[in-house]
């Protein structure tokens, strides 16, 4: 019944070893998302049953909810209730005090005339993504049925996947010509083609020097965008839990989906980030799954899956 | 999110055809009933789903309905139901309730059961129990509210069949529902929900299956008078052998009954002379139940004169009994509307699943039950505001609100609540239908200590009010 690979085996972590090795370079020439060809040809192999939401990527179905639940909370709390091009005396009261020390009746007026403006400039948005390591489209089509997103751009390495994602957002009439697919590099990608949120889901365990392909994604946001983004830790918990019992016990994950020395921490990349002047992390959370349930957002970040929204500020 | 796109048919070349048109909508609920109007009006309300595009068809007028509010017919309609506080505050939320006429609904804030065989009592005392309301008044607010939200992207086509549901693919799995409409015109959806009761042809295209039994009852309905009003606004109910009778208030004099009893006698009760049937229906609340199997034969030879005059004079023995406080019975029926009674067949049924692909199930498609605790209205909107938050929810996630993925929350989350309900029903209905007196004494112990403690009696009204 377990089949224990020699593979599977070799992956268990060496945590202490690996840890905080990446930095980023000042100059790369050579392509560092272009990981091993053995990696476009396993997501290849799962192409057919990527929009199967009770196939092989049910878990990847489930954890788009709250990928979704997690990008709308963030653009909805980044949303600035007063700026320079608010007319004087237009503003929304926002007290820098807490709410609590106010009668009831006042503290819910504040709070629900700082909604109304929120939803208010919500509906304003008009948002374009692009979208790394798209895969089928998951993502990609979630995003572009929100009101708030005026196109989706998504790339990916590997063809056949690409082309199912083609084919598949076709068969709505409202995505269908919000959502462009290309089969590219994220290095390839013009460099003044510029995003109001870039997000890189479940593809950093997927490529060679992570910390290089994320200074690669931020650098195509605006200013004020969001970059989202969601990994697992290099640690036990996620070599439990992804491997061993994700594709080896349970088998809900697709065998040959991760290789844990391509895992990166989130302390490592919060530390990368804290060295970054323009960007901010606005939001780490940690994800796990539990099944007939499905996927749960927490405050603990440092183990297993993790999500981050970083923003550009200037 | 779609906005109405008409394509002609391009299978007709001879003008002498009417153009088909085909419709495409985002949500298409089929049946315009009280579950069907209350989704519709709903989602216009919700400020996430009021982008959907909503097609809403019924077979039958809506004119009656649409009449309602400017011309309300004299007497009581006999389709009547109870409203949980629960439902009335989603009514409320979505902006339907102000449009009720308040003229014609009853709100009671007492329900006393007693056992036929053994006159044991349970009384619930409780401020905002429930409100009868006829389900045309309930239609109609709800109607006048989609007419109030004024929402172009919603479209009612009444009087038109639904003759074949079908797939546009042969992929299952990527198709979408076309309907076909009686009038020539079809309408593709991104979301079929079937509101279209028992015998759910939508049911039936999503291949879901239903569960259930018989119960070999029939539920006679009647819109009544009484002798003189009833201030004390209580739903009465008492468990006969056969079924429990049920008298249910309505404004000043007015008053609806729902009997459930078996097939012969519910057939009997709708064909008797007016002034037979209210005489029976009079000892039916009163009278031991071996009068009353005494009565059902005279009624049966059609001996009317024999039965009325002995019902007369053992009414008034039974009642001037010192032991028998007619405080504690229903006011006395004086006549039946003309043309009001009609029975209806009862039974248990539960679909395995209220979704499937592009499907969704509301109301009597995906249940029914027994009316004796006047739940299958108010599990039809429970249904509705869960679908509601479900689909708002999708669309947040920005799903494809006809996936599995978007609908499975409303079906994990309404299904085991419906199912304990229809249970608990079913079981009490078991329960009462034996006349066996050791069976009799327990049940009797048991509702006399229920009666007697006013803790479980408190717990038992938030089950049934929902609140």
């Amino acid at each position: 019944m377990l089949k224990l690979s020699k593979s599977l085996v070799s992956q268990i972590p060496k945590v202490q070893g690996t840890l905080g090795k990446v930095t980023f370079s000042s100059s790369y020439t050579r392509q560092y998302s272009v990981s091993a060809d053995e990696e476009t040809k396993h997501f290849n192999h799962l192409a057919a049953s990527w929009w199967d939401i009770n196939g092989p990527q049910r878990i990847l179905h489930k954890m788009n909810l709250v990928r979704m639940d997690f990008i709308q909370q963030n653009i909805t709390n980044s949303i600035s209730l007063n700026d320079k091009s608010t007319p004087q005396g237009e503003e929304v009261y926002v007290p820098g005090y807490n709410l609590n020390l106010l009668p009831k009746e006042i503290s819910e007026q504040i709070l629900s005339d700082q909604k109304e403006k929120r939803t208010k400039e919500y509906e304003k948005l008009q948002l374009r993504c692009l979208d790394i390591g798209c895969g089928g489209g998951i993502l990609s089509e979630s995003l572009a049925r929100l009101p708030i997103v005026k196109s989706v751009n998504g790339l990916d390495l590997a063809s056949e996947v690409v082309e199912i994602a083609r084919k598949h957002k076709d068969l709505d009439p409202i995505i269908k010509n919000k959502i462009t697919y290309e089969l590219k590099a994220l290095e390839s990608v013009n460099k003044d083609e510029m995003y109001d949120v870039v997000t890189m889901f479940e593809i950093l365990e997927h490529v060679d020097q992570p910390g290089e392909f994320l200074k690669e994604g931020l650098s195509h946001l605006k200013k004020d965008g969001l970059l989202f983004l969601s990994t697992i830790n290099k640690d036990f918990v996620s070599w439990f839990t992804t491997i061993f019992m994700g594709e080896y016990m349970l088998g809900i994950v697709p065998v040959g989906t991760h290789h844990l020395e391509k895992y990166i921490d989130y302390k490592t990349l919060d530390n990368l980030m804290g060295q970054q002047k323009r960007f901010e992390v606005l939001s780490a959370k940690g994800g796990s799954y539990f099944p007939c349930y499905g996927w749960y957002l927490h405050s603990h970040p440092e183990f297993g899956n993790y999500f981050m929204a970083i923003k550009r500020i200037e | 999110m779609l906005r109405f796109s008409i394509q002609r048919s391009t299978r007709y070349f001879s003008t002498s055809i009417p153009r088909q048109q085909q419709h495409l909508t985002d949500v298409a609920i089929i049946g315009a009933g009280p579950a069907g109007l209350s989704l519709a009006a709903a989602l216009k309300a919700n400020p996430t789903t009021k982008s959907l595009s909503v097609g809403l068809i019924e077979g039958s007028s809506l004119d009656p309905v649409k009449n309602f509010s400017q011309s309300p017919p004299e007497n009581f309609t006999n389709r009547v139901s109870s409203i949980t506080a629960q439902s009335v505050d989603y009514l409320e939320h979505i902006g339907a309730w102000k449009f009720i006429d308040q003229a014609r609904i009853e709100p009671f804030d007492n329900i006393v059961a007693y056992d036929g065989l053994s006159n044991s009592r349970i009384e619930f005392d409780n401020m905002e129990m429930g409100t009868m309301c006829e389900n045309i008044n309930l239609q109609s607010c709800l109607l006048q509210r989609i007419e109030e939200l004024n929402d172009p992207t919603l479209k009612i086509w009444d009087s038109t069949k639904v003759t074949n549901i079908a797939n546009d693919t042969d992929d299952a799995a990527n198709g979408w529902p076309v309907i076909q409409l009686s009038n020539g015109d079809s309408v593709k959806t991104r979301l079929l929900v079937g509101a279209d009761g028992f015998n759910s042809p939508v049911r039936k295209f999503a291949a879901i299956e239903s569960r259930g039994w018989a119960y070999d009852r029939f539920g006679v309905v009647a819109s009544l008078k009484l002798k003189y009003e009833d201030y004390r606004s209580i739903a009465w109910q008492r468990f006969l052998p056969t079924g429990p009778v049920a008298l249910l208030p309505l404004p000043e004099k007015n008053a609806t009954m729902v009997w459930s009893t078996t097939p012969e006698l519910s057939k009997l009760l709708v064909g008797l002379p007016e002034d037979v049937f209210i005489a029976l229906a009079n000892c039916a609340f009163v009278l031991p139940q071996v009068d009353l199997n005494y009565y059902y034969t005279l009624a049966q030879n059609e001996e009317y004169d024999e039965l009325l005059s002995d019902i007369k004079w053992r009414f008034e023995n039974y009642t001037s009994k010192p032991t028998i406080d007619i405080e504690d019975f229903p006011i006395a029926l004086e006549s039946v509307i003309p043309q009001s009674r009609a029975r209806f067949p009862l039974k248990l049924s539960h679909a395995d699943s209220y979704v499937s692909n592009r499907v969704a199930l509301v109301g009597d498609a995906a249940h029914t039950t027994h009316p004796l605790a006047g739940q299958g209205l108010n599990m039809g909107q429970g249904d509705v505001k869960s679908l509601v938050e479900s689909l708002e929810l999708a669309m947040k996630r920005g799903l494809d609100i006809g996936n599995l993925l978007a609908l499975e929350p409303y079906w994990a989350q309404r299904w085991p609540e419906n199912h304990v309900l229809l249970g608990v029903v079913d079981k009490l209905h078991k329960l009462y239908s034996i006349d066996w007196s050791p069976v009799v004494a327990v049940r009797s112990w048991g509702l006399d200590v229920v009666n007697s403690l006013p803790m479980l009696k408190d717990f038992m009204m938030k089950q049934v009010s929902g609140k």
